[in-house]
């Protein structure tokens, strides 16, 4: 059993949680891919429909909203490791 | 850097009821709306100026986006939702003011608009329902998924207040960045984007959240 100093292990927890912030990030893709998705969705419904655009436009900001939720839980949990942590 | 609220001065003594900057930035917005209102209240005319017709494009669109979610009940929720949309818009518009803090970069305030929202949605869902109507609806398709119901209730206001904090402390971030990085033109258009366009964008996101939450809930 290797005993650590205490500067060693602040070092090796500020190292840690900055690896942490940047893994939680890798969550990133997900609303990403699921905004994407909407946004052309909603560009296809625009050119059959063009009539129904403001109604188009609102559902799919609202949906993006929603997906976007996780990236914006990654983010918070991010924030929270780099600036209480590290 | 150290983000987040900042405690400015103590209400009483040293160290009771401490007073943070979004305190003082949320009460200035609240006070600046509340005056203006009065203004653009007290003199109404039949044939509307410039700024009464704005308001009224306003109202009337946030009024048109209610009514199709909740049928007939439009100009009952307009005051509600209107307030939220307005305090959060100008709050999150204030931080195009250099030095001023966004009220809603501040866990705080968000989560307790959102708390707000979640409680006026059970209630009306419970005047919908009855109370016991209500109850029995978490326990819907089966009994089972009582647990599951409550805890994505529960989810509701958290990932309500945590979006639009996150939207706006992750611009906020970017933007000292760049501020650090390159202090002169390049942030401009940038503070346009996270300041004006996403502020808009999520002012009106958690207005419209507010008004799905209630529809659903009011549904049972």
């Amino acid at each position: 059993m290797v005993e650590f100093s205490q500067p060693v292990i602040d070092v090796i927890i500020s190292a840690s949680a900055l690896l942490g912030a940047g893994f939680a990030m890798i969550a990133g893709i997900g609303p990403g891919i699921g905004q994407g998705y909407a946004a052309g969705k909603a560009v296809e419904s625009v050119a059959r429909q063009p009539e129904a655009r403001g109604n188009i436009i609102t559902t799919m900001l609202l949906g993006q909203a929603v997906a976007e939720s996780t990236g914006i839980y990654s983010l918070v949990i991010a924030i929270v490791l780099i600036f209480t942590f590290a | 850097m150290n983000p987040g609220p900042q405690v400015v001065t103590h209400l009483f003594g040293k160290e009771f009821l401490p007073v943070t900057d979004t305190l003082i930035v949320s009460w200035v917005v609240v006070v600046l709306i509340a005056i203006a209102a009065k203004i653009i209240g007290s003199n109404l005319e039949l044939v509307p100026g410039k700024v009464q017709n704005a308001t009224e494009l306003l109202l009337t669109s946030i009024e048109g986006q209610i009514e199709p979610m909740l049928p007939g009940e439009g100009r009952r929720f307009l005051p509600f939702i209107g307030t939220i949309f307005i305090f959060v818009g100008v709050s999150n518009l204030s931080g195009v003011l250099p030095g001023v803090p966004n009220p809603t970069a501040d866990i705080n305030t968000t989560l307790g608009l959102a708390l707000l929202v979640f409680i006026l949605m059970h209630v009306e869902g419970m005047r919908e329902n009855g109370i016991w109507g209500y109850i029995k609806g978490f326990a819907e398709p089966v009994f089972i998924l009582l647990p599951l119901n409550i805890v994505s209730e529960l989810a509701k206001p958290i990932s309500h207040s945590f979006r639009l904090f996150g939207n706006i402390v992750g611009g906020g971030i970017i933007i000292t960045l760049i501020y650090q990085a390159a202090p002169w033109l390049i942030p401009i258009p940038l503070q346009a984007w996270f300041d004006i366009f996403i502020g808009v964008i999520q002012a009106l996101i958690f207005g419209m959240v507010a008004i799905a939450y209630i529809a659903v809930s009011k549904e049972g």
